[in-house]
């Protein structure tokens, strides 16, 4: 039931045909690319993934400074409202379902207008992003971060109140079990009020390793997300242990987020669920 | 073994100063037995108006730094340095004079530090924090005071993330009375597993505040408070367990701790809370 997929962005500067074959190889259904159009090659892409069959599953945007929907520079928040456009072509030219969504610029930790003028900013470009995404058949994704990556949706519940007053039907909610960690009182408790909302999730250890490496217990969370009948990917977006995620990235990089974190990861979930008595 | 439970006067006031006398009153309320003292500004309290307020409400005292831009032992700059070390002798000196057994808190560097560094830089920094610790433990052996570091999580700073991290930064100061403040918060981001993070600090274990994984109430969300407690109960931990959080109305401190919601229906409620379930959970094997 359940479809497996990895956040390539910790794979740092490795050609990408190289994280294609990995996935592959570690038995994922799906892989999952960072949002950068103009610096990935769509047919490249799409010929390195029929080679190795396996497919695209999901685009995560990534969101600066120049890049943040509810930006008080109106040209800044067009741009961003066009970069996200951009991630769904590309998404649709992969042949990939789901792109994320995140208002801010990541670690931005102050709003810059009042926040109910950001949260009608960010709940429009939802909307814009929405309607551009369902001509293409592709879901968006609205991601809670955690308290030092963005103020405006933190937790589950916000992320719901958002996707609701969208209201539409391809943009749903995302979570992910590292932010979840931090903000949720109850995680288990956030994947069932998120209910058939839910749309992408990512999965991380309490410290953001792969699974198993931290202090979460992932069985009462994939019970849940079974539970509600979710149909959708099984991510694992894994980051190093920095503030300045970008920086170890494009540093000397991370070598236990290839082969050993991409195995450890699906593993664990795989054993869970048997535990569960799900499949 | 007894326990002492105290409550953070960031859930009370900040800046702390001596108009706040009625935090010592509803800190009693409240049924707690020690007040921990956050010194934003030191100019802003005295040893005397604190023991003054302790007396009058038979509270003990605790004293925690708190490490905003300037405070930096870890600095390049010498000049930092010797500023950051003041702010650490006259947080020693309140400890001394209220009977703190210790000056707590991420003293080893600037908070909201989150850099890239190589490893000699890094090293470099290490060491200049360790000396620079070596210093003001030595200044407070000499008033009967310990140092207790705090790690932080990641986002808060590039030192000492871990229970492992702060015992090499007490092994480098190679002074007796340097260990260890554990919080709760930072751990449940930053530890594999809290219980052997508490095995592993042992008898460096110097002092503890509580707080859960949103920074709300303690027993409210999903530390595993049962694995942290027994493995307090392991190393025979006896000192105290203090409750943190954050007052979300404060802009500074919201902005510092990145807290942008209120995380209790009230602090009212979540000293009062907080306090029922460390009587609770918390006392140790005796209760």
């Amino acid at each position: 039931m359940f479809r497996f997929t990895y956040n390539t962005l910790v794979y740092g500067h490795e050609p990408i045909e190289r994280g294609i074959e990995r996935l592959a190889r570690f038995g994922y259904d799906g892989v999952e690319f960072i949002g950068e159009p103009g610096q990935l090659d769509a047919a490249a892409i799409t010929r390195a993934l029929s080679e190795h069959g396996i497919r695209a599953s999901s685009v995560i945007s990534i969101y600066t400074p120049e890049r943040d929907l509810v930006s008080s520079d109106a040209a800044v928040r067009g741009r961003a409202l066009d970069y996200l456009r951009g991630n769904v072509d590309f998404a649709r030219a992969i042949g990939a379902e789901v792109v994320t969504f995140t208002p801010t610029a990541c670690m931005k930790i102050t709003p810059e207008a009042p926040l109910e003028q950001e949260w009608e900013w960010a709940v429009q470009a939802a909307r814009a992003a929405g309607s551009h995404a369902a001509e293409q058949g592709i879901t968006i994704a609205v991601e809670p971060w955690n308290r030092y990556e963005t103020y405006l949706i933190n937790r589950a519940e916000q992320a719901i109140r958002f996707v609701d007053e969208v209201g539409a039907p391809n943009v749903g909610v995302m979570l992910d079990t590292f932010h979840m960690s931090i903000e949720e009182r109850d995680l288990a408790g956030a994947v069932r009020a998120s209910g058939e909302r839910l749309v992408h999730v990512h999965l991380a250890d309490s410290n953001r390793a792969a699974p198993g490496q931290g202090h979460l217990d992932f069985a009462p969370i994939l019970r849940a997300i079974a539970d509600i009948g979710y149909d959708g990917w099984i991510s694992y977006e894994l980051l190093p242990a920095a503030g300045d995620v970008w920086g170890v990235l494009s540093g000397a990089g991370a070598p236990e987020f290839l082969d050993e974190y991409t195995g450890a990861s699906i593993a664990h979930t795989k054993r869970v669920l048997e535990e569960l008595g799900v499949r | 073994m007894s326990r002492t439970f105290g409550l953070s006067t960031f859930t009370l006031a900040s800046p702390f100063s001596e108009r706040d006398a009625e935090a010592f009153d509803r800190t009693a309320g409240f049924g707690y037995e020690l007040i921990e003292v956050c010194v934003e500004d030191p100019a802003l309290l005295s040893g005397e108006w604190l023991a003054q307020q302790a007396e009058r409400t038979g509270l003990a005292v605790g004293i925690c730094g708190a490490f905003g831009p300037g405070r930096d032992v870890s600095s390049p700059e010498p000049a930092t340095r010797e500023a950051a070390l003041g702010y650490l002798r006259s947080c020693v000196d309140l400890a001394a004079a209220t009977g703190s057994p210790h000056v707590a808190g991420p003293m080893y560097a600037v908070t909201g530090q989150t850099r890239m560094l190589d490893a000699e830089d890094r090293t470099a920094q290490f060491r200049r924090a360790a000396d620079a610790l070596a210093e003001a433990a030595d200044y407070a052996a000499g008033r009967g005071v310990r140092l207790a570091i705090e790690a932080l999580n990641r986002f808060e700073t590039d030192l000492v993330n871990t229970v492992e991290q702060g015992l090499a930064l007490c092994e480098a100061t190679g002074a007796e009375n340097v260990g260890l403040l554990l919080d709760t918060f930072h751990m449940n981001i930053e530890e594999k597993s809290l219980g052997d993070a508490v095995r592993l600090a042992g008898d460096r274990v110097f002092h503890v505040q509580v707080s859960e994984n949103d920074r709300g109430t303690p027993g409210s969300g999903h530390v595993p408070w049962d694995e942290f407690f027994q493995a307090l109960d392991d190393i025979d931990y006896d000192g105290q367990l203090v409750v943190e959080s954050f007052l979300p109305t404060v802009r500074e401190i919201a902005r510092a701790v990145s807290l942008w919601r209120p995380v209790a229906p009230s602090m009212d409620a979540l000293a009062r809370d907080g306090l029922a379930f460390l009587r609770e959970h918390g006392g140790g094997r005796a209760s």
